[in-house]
C-alpha cells in the first residue's frame, strides 16, 4: 500500500510529460477563448494577438442571433433534457428488469449493447427516409425519440452494472410487507439507485448535446441543434472565426462543468459499466 | 340506475385488481417494453427496412423503385472513391488508436499515485470527453489555419524561418491536422480507463519486485503489462469501434478534401447520399460497412465484456 498512498515529489520526467500535456491541452482552448472576444480587425496581425486590446462581446450577439445560435441552443436544451429524462426512465426499467429477473436472458442485453457500436450511419440514412415518410423530419419530437434510442444503450448498460452492485434484500423486504413489485421498485430501488440514475443520466445528457452526426442529415431549418450551426461558418467566405469561436464557447460550457460533476463515474460511464472507476 | 350503479364500482375494482395481477407477473415484461419497442421501431425496423431498399432503387435522381439486384453493392465496390475513403479511414484509425494508447498509457502512468494537485489536474485532463467533436474540429481549424492560425507563425519562431503550411489542404498535413484532433479529443479515453486498471494492480506485488531487486523497466513488461492486458484491449477496442465512424472533423475540417483525398467510410457514405442523393447506393454501402463492423464487434466485445465479469 504504502508504495501509492504516500504523498511524494513528482520525478522530473512525470512533471515535463504532465506540463506538456496541459500546453497541448490548453493551447486550442485558450485560442479559441481569445478569438471569441477579439475584434476582427485583429485577426489578420502578425504577430498574433495574444490578448485584444478592446475586448468585444459582439460576436456572441452575431453568432446567437444573425447565424441562429440562439434557436439552436434552445433546440438543443428541450431535445437534450426530454431525450435523457426518457433515456433515463426506461433504461432504468430495462435494467433493473435485467439485473433482477435475468429477463431475456444475455441475449437481450447483448443485444442492446450491440446497439451501441452499430455505425450510425446504417441507421440514419433508413431513419431519414422513414422520419420523412412519418413526418418526424426535421421536428424535435424526431430528434428526441432519435436521441433516447441513441442513449439507450449506455443508459441501460450503467444502470445493470448499478443494479447488480445493489443488495436485494431491501426490496425483498419490501414485497414481504406486501408491495406489489412495481412499488419495490419504484419506492425501494430508484430512490437507492438515485446517484447512479443522475450519472447515467448526465453522460445521456453530454451525448445528446455534443451529437452532430444524425442531428444535421434528421433536421434542417426548423429542429436544428447547436453542434449543426457551425456549418454557417464552414466556407469563411467573411472570416466568421469570432462567431465560430463564440459559438463553441457557448457550446462546450456546459457540457465541460457537467462531465466534471460527475466525474467519479467517467470510468463507468466510458466502459458501460463494465469497469469500476 | 340503482343496479347499474352499485355494480359498476365492483367491476372496476376486479377489473383493477385484475390488470394489478395480470401487472405483477408480467412485471420484468413491462419494464423493458419502452425500451425493447424504441429499439425496435427506430433501429432495427429502418435496419431491415433499409435491407430492401438497398436492393431497388431509390434515387432522387432516378424516379421509380425498381429492383434492381445487386446493382447498388456493385457500384459501390467498383467506386474508386469507395475503396479510397475505406483506406483513409484505416490509416487515420490506426494512427489515432496508436497515439492515443501511448499517450493515454503515458499519462496514466504519470498519474498514478498521490501527490499535491492530482486532483485538479485529473478534472483537467478529462475536459476534452465533454466537448462536442464538432467543435473539437472547429479549434483545430482555427488553431492551424491559414492565415487565421498562430501555428505557422509560432513554428517560424522555433524554427528560425518562415513556415507556410496549408494544415487543412495540404497533404500530409490535412492528416496531422485531423489525427492531432482526434487525439486532444480521445487521449483521455485511453487515460482514464488505463489509471482504473493500473491502479487495480495489488501494490503487494510491487513491493515483492521491489524487494527482489527487479527493475522499474523490467518490473514495467512483467508486472504492469500483463496485469493491464485485460484493460488496455478493453480501452482500444471501444476506441477502434468509435474511431472508425469518424466523421464531425472531416466535415468540419477538410469536408473531405482536397477533393476526396481526406473521406473516410461515414463522410463518403453521407455525401453519395445527401450531396448526390444515390441514397440506394449508400445504403447498400453502409450495409457493406455495418458488416465489417458487426464481425468485430460480435467477436470482441462479448468476449470482452465476459472477461471482465462485470
Amino acid at each position: 500500500m504504502a508504495r501509492w498512498k504516500k504523498r511524494r515529489r513528482l520525478p522530473i520526467a512525470r512533471i515535463v510529460l504532465l506540463t506538456l500535456y496541459m500546453i497541448f491541452l490548453f493551447a486550442p482552448l485558450y485560442w479559441v477563448a481569445i478569438t471569441s472576444i477579439k475584434p476582427s480587425e485583429d485577426y489578420l496581425a502578425i504577430p498574433p494577438v495574444w490578448f485584444p486590446k478592446e475586448p468585444t462581446l459582439g460576436h456572441f450577439t452575431a453568432a446567437l442571433i444573425t447565424y441562429h445560435g440562439l434557436t439552436g441552443l434552445i433546440n438543443s436544451v428541450i431535445i437534450s433534457l426530454s431525450a435523457t429524462a426518457l433515456s433515463a426512465l426506461f433504461g432504468t426499467m430495462m435494467a433493473y428488469s435485467l439485473a433482477r429477473f435475468n429477463t431475456g436472458g444475455q441475449h437481450l442485453s447483448f443485444w442492446v449493447l450491440s446497439q451501441r457500436f452499430l455505425p450510425p450511419i446504417a441507421i440514419v440514412l433508413p431513419l431519414f427516409l422513414n422520419y420523412r415518410y412519418f413526418h418526424l423530419h426535421d421536428t424535435r419530437t424526431g430528434m428526441i425519440l432519435a436521441y433516447t434510442m441513441f442513449t439507450l444503450p449506455v443508459t441501460v448498460w450503467m444502470m445493470f452494472a448499478y443494479f447488480r452492485q445493489m443488495p436485494r434484500s431491501l426490496e425483498e423486504a419490501a414485497l414481504v410487507d406486501g408491495c406489489t413489485r412495481w412499488q419495490a421498485f419504484r419506492q425501494v430501488a430508484v430512490p437507492l439507485a438515485a446517484p447512479g440514475i443522475v450519472a447515467a443520466a448526465v453522460f445521456a445528457f453530454i451525448s445528446c448535446w455534443t451529437e452532430f452526426f444524425f442531428a444535421i442529415i434528421l433536421t434542417s431549418r426548423h429542429a436544428f441543434t447547436l453542434p449543426t450551426v457551425f456549418r454557417s461558418f464552414l466556407s469563411f467566405q467573411g472570416a466568421q472565426y469570432g462567431e465560430a469561436s463564440a459559438l463553441a464557447v457557448v457550446s462546450l460550457v456546459p457540457s465541460i462543468l457537467l462531465g466534471i460533476l460527475v466525474q467519479q463515474h467517467l470510468v463507468r460511464g466510458l466502459t458501460l459499466g463494465a469497469v469500476r472507476g | 340506475m340503482v343496479e347499474g350503479a352499485a355494480a359498476a364500482p365492483t367491476l372496476i375494482r376486479t377489473a383493477v385488481d385484475r390488470w394489478s395481477q395480470w401487472s405483477d407477473r408480467n412485471f420484468k415484461w413491462l419494464l423493458v417494453a419502452p425500451a425493447v419497442v424504441l429499439i425496435l421501431a427506430l433501429s432495427i425496423y429502418p435496419l431491415l427496412f433499409s435491407l430492401w431498399v438497398a436492393f431497388i432503387n431509390y434515387d432522387f435522381t432516378v424516379p421509380g423503385h425498381a429492383f434492381v439486384g445487386l446493382k447498388n453493392f456493385q457500384e459501390v465496390l467498383a467506386d474508386p472513391v469507395a475503396r479510397g475513403s475505406f483506406y483513409v479511414t484505416v490509416i487515420l484509425t490506426i494512427s489515432d488508436v496508436a497515439v492515443e494508447f501511448v499517450l493515454g498509457l503515458a499519462l496514466a502512468l504519470a498519474m498514478v499515485g498521490n501527490f499535491r494537485g492530482r486532483g485538479l489536474i485529473m478534472s483537467v485532463l478529462i475536459i476534452p470527453l465533454f466537448i462536442s467533436p464538432v467543435v473539437v474540429g472547429q479549434f483545430w481549424a482555427l488553431l492551424l489555419q491559414r492565415p487565421f492560425g498562430p501555428t505557422n507563425y509560432l513554428l517560424g519562431l522555433i524554427l528560425g524561418h518562415d513556415v507556410g503550411i496549408e494544415w487543412l489542404t495540404q497533404a500530409p498535413w490535412n492528416f496531422i491536422a485531423l489525427i492531432l484532433a482526434d487525439v486532444w479529443q480521445w487521449t483521455p479515453f485511453m487515460f482514464v480507463i488505463l489509471l482504473a486498471g493500473l491502479t487495480a494492480i495489488p501494490p503487494h506485488i510491487y513491493e515483492a519486485a521491489e524487494l527482489d531487486g527487479v527493475g522499474p523497466w523490467r518490473t514495467f513488461w512483467f508486472i504492469t503489462v500483463p496485469y493491464l492486458a485485460p484493460m488496455m484491449l478493453l480501452a482500444v477496442t471501444f476506441r477502434l469501434l468509435d474511431a472508425i465512424r469518424l466523421f464531425d472533423t472531416i466535415f468540419v475540417m477538410t469536408g473531405g478534401g482536397p477533393g476526396t483525398s481526406t473521406y473516410t467510410v461515414s463522410y463518403y457514405l453521407y455525401t453519395i447520399g445527401f450531396a448526390q442523393f444515390h441514397l440506394s447506393q449508400a445504403i447498400a454501402g453502409s450495409w457493406i460497412f455495418l458488416v465489417i463492423t458487426a464481425v468485430v464487434i460480435f467477436l470482441l466485445v462479448r468476449r470482452l465484456l465476459r472477461v471482465e465479469g462485470v
